[in-house]
């Protein structure tokens, strides 16, 4: 089953790349992140905090990266010019942001290591996690280059939601115990509501029909999320999104380690996308000098 | 074909086993067809000819799930009779338990549903007593859940109902409570609903690997 599962989709992913990628796909999920929008507010991680039931660790275990934020706004000063000899750790300006939640690649690295397939593709082109099998043996967040998986050392249930908070759990998802992995899942509960949805109505599903908690609560909508499926597939039947408008607009594409782009000016690029993990986000900077 | 020689080999199965009975003359040439018998047996009643042989002839396009279980009685505020309902007046599953075509949980009907029908009918009955002291105090009785899975699973009661019930050609709504009975047994027969049913995950899956259900974790876990 789910072994199968992961032996067939790897080896369906590598067979795929000479056929042009994945095959029966009925989704495939990606995202699109304007670094020139996000104004670090951190608006996003806080959503995904109260969608998919995060804990909220405390000051101590944050210090000791043990915080479970599946949305995590990178902060990065440019180089101290302040004249003068003044230094400061935190500057007037300078700072850019880069908001990472999983990249859900398509060859991703924290799938084939897991030794109990408790990671896997879906056929919605997801990484998924499932937590009932995992045995938390960190092997997953050890090979992610982005280190996006985040590790449950404790049970956190009681601390991080003392009554009456226990009543703002999402209902949708499980609340993860102790010795468990967990990452972004793209709001796959939401994903599932719509697809049932749309289902019922005997209909396909609309491109900006629901999206993440993430995308939804960014205020200078710098986040859009989407149905990528007609960009990886051309025959497929899925509409076509906003997604694959930024994506073929910024000239990024699937499955190749560098963007080549025709003209320098054209922003857009993947983080890490050398290492061959083929993400399914995009990040809109330009390169510069500093 | 199979069928066939299944049932052949059962035949065989039959006169040999008459055979030993009556005279205790076994000669080994029944004996080796006896145990080849026996291993078509092992290896074709697991491969779910045997399961497309109980399929209920009320629910078309559906192999039902097997596996029984002995479940703990709970013991509820009122002494539900299902049977009165469901089996001698043929009440619909779904006309009490609304939500199950429409959401996850099948859901408990509201005191006033009862009451609707128990405010003229055997009101003298002490069940009904009890169950209108609860609606005069304003408290729905404290009903305690029987079947219940791990919070990891998400299980849909509308999708099942959709599949078996509402999107299955041929099959009729009145006989719902024949679907109920996949996971929950014949409920319609007890008094209290008793799980019968394992309800693990190797019970699903069988069920899903038979009648072409998704194989994707997260369909379930998420």
């Amino acid at each position: 089953m789910s072994l199968q599962n992961l032996l067939q989709d790897w080896s369906r992913y590598r067979r795929g790349r000479e056929e042009g990628g994945f095959h029966n796909y009925e989704h495939m999920w990606g995202m699109s992140i304007d670094l020139n929008l996000c104004i670090g507010c951190n608006a996003c991680s806080v959503a995904c905090y109260a969608e998919n039931n995060l804990a909220v660790v405390g000051k101590d275990k944050y210090e000791k990266h043990q915080a479970m934020h599946w949305m995590r706004i990178e902060r990065y000063w440019d180089e101290p010019d302040l004249g003068e000899g003044r230094v400061s750790e935190y500057q007037q300006h300078g700072a850019s942001f880069l908001p990472m939640n999983c990249q859900q690649c398509n060859a991703a690295t924290c799938e084939p290591v897991c030794p109990v397939a408790a990671t896997y593709h879906t056929p919605d082109g997801l990484n998924a996690q499932v937590y009932n099998r995992c045995i938390g043996s960190r092997y997953c967040s050890n090979n992610c280059p982005y280190r996006l998986r985040y590790f449950n050392f404790y049970s956190y249930y009681e601390d991080s939601w003392p009554e009456p908070l226990n009543l703002q759990l999402n209902p949708d998802l499980s609340v993860r115990d102790k010795g468990v992995m967990e990452k972004c899942t793209f709001c796959i509960q939401r994903i599932r509501v719509a697809k049932d949805k749309a289902q019922r109505e005997h209909r396909v599903l609309q491109d900006g029909e629901f999206t993440t908690a993430c995308a939804q609560t960014c205020p200078t909508s710098a986040i859009v999320f989407g149905d990528m499926l007609k960009m990886y597939d051309p025959n497929s039947t899925n509409p076509s999104s906003k997604v694959i408008e930024l994506w073929e607009k910024h000239q990024v594409e699937l499955g190749v380690t560098e963007q080549e782009k025709h003209n320098p000016k054209i922003r857009g690029y993947r983080v890490l996308e050398h290492l061959n993990t083929d993400p399914c986000i995009m990040f809109l900077d330009r390169v510069r000098e500093v | 074909m199979l069928a066939t020689h299944l049932y052949s080999a059962g035949r065989a199965l039959d006169r040999g086993a008459s055979c030993s009975a009556s005279s205790l003359l076994s000669s080994t040439m029944s004996r080796a067809v006896a145990l080849l018998v026996v291993c078509a047996l092992l290896v074709f009643g697991s491969s779910g000819v045997f399961a497309a042989s109980n399929k209920n002839p009320l629910v078309p396009n559906a192999v039902p799930p097997e596996g029984t279980y002995d479940g703990e009685d709970v013991k509820q505020p009122i002494e539900f009779p299902h049977y009165i309902h469901a089996d001698v007046n043929k009440i619909n599953c779904m006309y009490c338990h609304t939500y199950a075509r429409r959401s996850k949980v099948a859901g408990i009907p509201p005191t006033g549903k009862c009451m609707g029908c128990h405010s003229v009918i055997a009101t003298d009955k002490p069940r009904i007593k009890k169950l209108t002291e609860y609606w005069e105090k304003h408290e729905p009785p404290p009903w305690k859940k029987v079947h219940d899975v791990p919070d990891f699973v998400h299980f849909t009661h509308e999708k099942h109902l959709r599949r078996f019930v509402f999107d299955n050609k041929g099959m009729k709504v009145e006989n719902v409570s024949e679907v109920c009975a996949f996971c929950h047994g014949e409920v319609k027969k007890m008094t209290v609903a008793h799980k019968v049913k394992p309800l693990n995950m190797g019970f699903c899956r069988r069920c899903h690997e038979a009648n072409n259900g998704p194989h994707d974790c997260w369909k379930c876990h998420k």
